[in-house]
């Protein structure tokens, strides 16, 4: 048993290894050099009785060859597998099996990217009662008594509950309601608050539902001028409609603001060159003005040291016109045919 | 309200070079919005949005008065041209004409004019006319009924004229309706009167005007009539428009009525009017003059502090260009030093500017919103509320939307029928004393009914559906109601636990630990009626409720009722770090034989409670009366020998079969 031959004996195997074809082939190799009968495995049993000296250097070499012919071995199977992946038949085009998908409502998603746009700028999210006393929805927003929005004929009263000092009870009919409820939880400037809230009108047709939500922004500070209420509200139309449209303030009238505008975006359908859909070229998306002093007083705020502006906007409004959904109530119809497409 | 006005008849009052282009976008950006840009035969049509604040504008003239100041600042010359109107009306002193005139209030009508007209020639308007009055989509009916259209279009004051000699007594009271009178009105209508409505009698008795709305059929000129009663007023706008409301009709004249008409404008329609009279009807001025205005108003005036203006404004503007710009709107200006100017306010816009801001207002819509710059306000530090609500919303519900649920928003208000439906009484919800309809009236205690709704109109086999929202709850009858965030969910074609597993979930997903599920033992809710009575639960968490869930009565139906207030307020993000073991689990399968009626419940917490070794216990099979459960065994300090486990398994079986007559069926192990 000398090395030479020992060395010859595990080249021609490693050679033989690599010239084989298939699989088979290769098993009937590993049968012969280390099956129960095999070349290497017949060697090994020979190590017992070799002399005390060889024992160690032969039976050494002897393992060594084993290990690797072995690898060899596995090696040259790996080569065969990844032939056979190479050429497997597999059918990708098979249906995949999606996990169960639930839909959040239209509103909820614009209402989450809202929020988000204004949380950027610094805007607080909160939120207020939706049965309302009347002092916060009108009174105390400068809305007089005869004023045709506190008519039975366009606003829900509730039915048995007044208060002494703030009047009836009404489902509010904007979010303005959480202007000076937020001015009382602060007790103090400066306000950023976004209210997010439903609300109730009496009117019912493709554009108005009893029941729609709408978005408030208010920011009180010192300092606070119309120029602060163009960039937020510029700022929000190229996020949420994108870059490319363009919002443009006009006069306007409200009762709490002073002065007040109506906010348009250029239109989503024609881009601003007309269309049947807009009118010359623009969008209506919604009202906005500077806080007038009254409102400032009944906060108990002083309107020659503060100023501020306000905003309130149909949540179903924006995303109506974002994708181009012609019918309010369709949101709150309940058919799933609808809400599974969002 | 939206008025048409035509550009050509725009341009009799405009000296200018504008396009109908440039008029329509210089006019939305600096005072009124025009909507729309029409081309009728060569000439073009402007409808206009005008605001409440502005009756001013609701009118050729208005407009034309608007542009005139607007149009020059984009650089294009315009003139308003003045109105070819005579200083004086030419009354006759000899053979005047009577009317007697009685106002019961002279709050019900400021200013009472009248002139008599007799010899009048009916028959068709000049063809100008008619072609103005119905391209701006008025009819024409003849030459004296015409001109009061004409001029409410071109002025913006509305006027009447009736038939003289169908006045009995030539006889007029004014007063306010009572009693549930009736008239009939030129259209033929027949309409009973509103208590409070301003209306005008005469001598005999015979109501013969609805005021400021329409004209009575019994005094009406037609084609014999030859003495005309002309008529210019203006009427208490809020009785107008109640009027209008509670008769669920309105024209032309009395929108512009219930926006305010201005006094001082009268005259200078009844000159107009008396001129166009002359001309078109050959008719001759038969009476007196009658012009009742017992309170002209004063003359407005309104300080203002140059300082403001560059506040609100957010740029510098000299006193200078302010005080041009007040002037072309026809404000004088007094100069009260270097800082400060007094506006008397010009009697058309006498209603709308009363404080300082409303002179802001009109000077930065001039100078042009859309030359200011913009900016951002500066951030803020803004003491935050202890609970972020919107946060926790996002939360569960994309937990939701993940689990296949798909969320849906309802109205808040529903109808009597769908609560009684339910079990819930009417009489202790909110009601809304003015509903729009039957389905609208009570405002919802539970979401539960609002789903079952969406569930029935999808008729599907299966459903998962959800809603977050208020429900209402009546507290006193001088505070608001308790308006509680519910998170309600609906399953079809599911069973128990998979309605069980949610809860628990969603729970889990909120940070809850610790609460335990036990028979409803109506705790908190008040419907938990419209449950199944036995395949209900309540989740109890320290001592309170934190919902419902179950089996529905009627169909087999799931629902979770959570009350997310509740929830929110015990919800916790912070997770709690727990070194990973070092020593392997043991994990075995044991199966018992249990009697009827036992709680799997009570099974595992008494397995579970055998031993802190124990790490978890799970259902794994379920058949007819034998359970499966798969035990974890863990030590945390060291490797659990066979011994040690046998031990513990011994344990288990024998507290199991001593309190709940389980027996072992076979163990197998992993």
């Amino acid at each position: 048993m000398d090395t030479n031959r020992l060395q010859n004996l595990k080249n021609q195997a490693i050679s033989s290894i690599l010239e084989t074809k298939n699989e088979q082939e290769l098993e009937e190799l590993r049968i012969e050099y280390l099956g129960r009968h095999g070349q290497i495995t017949q060697l090994l049993k020979k190590i017992p009785s070799l002399s005390p000296e060889q024992k160690k250097d032969k039976g050494n070499l002897i393992n060594e060859i084993k290990k690797i012919i072995e690898e060899a071995i596995i090696s040259q199977k790996k080569n065969f597998q990844q032939k056979d992946n190479q050429e497997e038949w597999f059918d990708i085009t098979i249906p995949g099996e999606k996990p169960v998908k639930g839909h959040l409502h239209l509103i909820t998603q614009a209402i989450e990217e809202i929020t988000d746009i204004f949380k950027k700028i610094g805007f607080y999210r909160v939120a207020y009662p939706e049965v309302e006393w009347d002092w916060y929805a009108f009174e105390g927003l400068n809305i007089p008594k005869n004023h045709p929005a506190r008519d039975e004929l366009e606003t829900f009263f509730i039915q048995n509950l007044k208060h002494p000092k703030y009047g009836e009870a009404v489902l509010t009919p904007h979010t303005s309601s959480g202007q000076l409820r937020e001015i009382q939880r602060l007790g103090k400037l400066p306000v950023r608050m976004l209210n997010v809230a439903k609300c109730y009108r009496r009117q019912v047709d493709i554009s108005h539902a009893p029941m729609f939500y709408q978005f408030e922004g208010l920011v009180i500070d010192q300092g606070i001028n119309i120029t602060h209420l163009k960039g937020t509200l510029d700022f929000f139309v190229k996020q949420y409609f994108g870059p490319q449209r363009e919002a443009r303030v006009r006069p306007f009238h409200f009762q709490f603001t002073e002065p007040s505008f109506e906010v348009d975006v250029s239109c989503i359908v024609c881009g601003g060159r007309g269309c049947r859909v807009c009118k010359q070229g623009w969008m209506e998306l919604g009202g906005a003005g500077m806080v007038h002093p009254t409102v400032l007083k009944n906060g108990g705020l002083d309107p020659t040291k503060y100023t501020g502006f306000a905003f309130g906007w149909g949540v179903e409004r924006v995303l109506m016109m974002k994708y181009k959904i012609d019918d309010i109530r369709l949101l709150f119809s309940g058919d799933l045919r609808f809400l599974e497409q969002f | 309200m939206n008025i048409f006005i035509l550009d050509s008849w725009l341009k009799e009052h405009l000296q200018t070079k504008a396009t109908p282009k440039q008029i329509g976008e210089y006019l939305s950006l600096c005072s009124q919005s025009v909507e729309k840009i029409t081309k009728v035969g060569d000439d073009w049509l402007y409808e206009i949005e005008i605001t409440t604040n502005r009756p001013d504008c609701l009118s050729v003239y208005g407009i034309a008065r608007e542009l005139s100041v607007i149009l020059p600042r984009f650089g294009i010359p315009t003139k308003l041209k003045s109105l070819d109107i005579n200083q004086e009306i030419k009354t006759t002193d000899k053979k005047a004409l009577p009317l007697e005139v009685k106002i019961k209030d002279s709050s019900l009508c400021p200013r009472f004019t009248a002139l008599i007209f007799d010899k009048v020639v009916v028959k068709p308007s000049p063809k100008t006319i008619q072609t103005r009055l119905e391209k701006s989509d008025i009819r024409t009916l003849n030459n004296v009924v015409d001109i009061s259209n004409y001029l409410m279009l071109e002025l913006g004051q509305p006027m009447h004229t009736f038939d003289y000699d169908k006045i009995k007594g030539h006889k007029m009271i004014l007063r306010e309706s009572a009693g549930g009178e009736k008239i009939t009105t030129l259209d033929g209508q027949i309409r009973p009167l509103p208590d409070g409505t301003i209306i005008i009698e005469d001598g005999e008795g015979r109501i013969i005007d609805l005021c400021g709305i329409m004209g009575g059929k019994n005094s009406e000129v037609d084609e014999k009539t030859k003495r005309v009663l002309l008529f210019v007023q203006t009427y208490d706008p809020v009785r107008i428009r109640q009027t209008c409301q509670r008769l669920s009709f309105r024209t032309e004249a009395a929108s512009r009525f219930e926006k305010g008409v201005d006094p001082e404008g009268v005259m200078l329609a009844m000159n107009k009017a008396v001129q166009m009279f002359e001309k078109n009807c050959e008719a001759k001025v038969a009476s007196q003059l009658i012009d009742i205005y017992p309170h002209p108003p004063h003359e407005k005036i309104v300080k203002l502090d140059i300082g403001l203006v560059n506040k609100i404004m957010g740029v510098e503007i000299n006193q200078k260009e302010i005080i041009n710009i007040l002037q072309s709107l026809g404000f004088m200006i007094k100069v009260d030093g270097d800082s400060s100017i007094t506006a008397v306010v010009p009697h058309w816009r006498d209603d709308d500017i009363s404080i300082p801001e409303d002179l802001i207002e009109e000077i930065a819509r001039i100078y042009g919103y859309h030359r200011l710059p913009t900016s951002l306000p500066s951030l803020a530090m803004i003491p935050q509320n202890k609970i972020d609500f919107s946060k926790w919303e996002t939360k569960v519900k994309s937990a939701l939307k993940f689990w296949g649920f798909t969320e849906t928003i309802n109205y808040s208000m529903v109808s009597e029928a769908v609560l009684k439906d339910f079990e819930i009484k009417p009489e202790d919800c909110l009601k809304i004393a003015n509903p729009l309809s039957e389905e609208w009236i009570f405002l919802r205690p539970s979401l539960v009914p609002s789903l079952l709704q969406v569930a029935s109109l999808n008729k599907k086999e299966k459903i998962k559906i959800f809603e977050l929202a208020n429900v209402y709850l009546f507290q006193s009858e001088n505070e608001l109601p308790e308006e509680n965030l519910m998170l309600t969910g609906l399953v079809i074609g599911e069973n128990f636990t998979k309605i069980k597993g949610i809860v628990k979930s969603l729970l889990e997903e909120l940070g809850i630990k610790d609460f335990e599920i036990k028979p409803y033992q109506l705790q908190k809710t008040f419907y938990g009626k419209i449950f199944h009575p036995s395949r209900r639960a309540e989740i109890i968490f320290k001592d309170n409720s934190l919902g419902i869930f179950g089996q529905l009565k009627k169909e087999k139906v799931f629902v979770f009722d959570l009350d997310f207030t509740q929830i929110v307020k015990e919800a916790n993000e912070m997770k709690k770090y727990q070194p990973i073991p070092k020593y392997p689990p043991i994990i075995e399968d044991l199966s018992f034989i249990i009697p009827e009626k036992t709680y799997v419940g009570e099974i595992m917490k008494a397995i579970k409670t055998t031993s802190l070794i124990i790490q978890s216990v799970e259902l794994i099979d379920s058949y007819e009366q034998t359970r499966t459960f798969r035990i974890t065994y863990q030590d945390p300090s060291k490797t659990l020998t066979a011994e040690e486990v046998e031990k513990l398994r011994k344990q288990i079986i024998k507290i199991l079969k001593d309190k709940l007559g389980l027996k072992l069926k076979g163990k197998g192990e992993n």
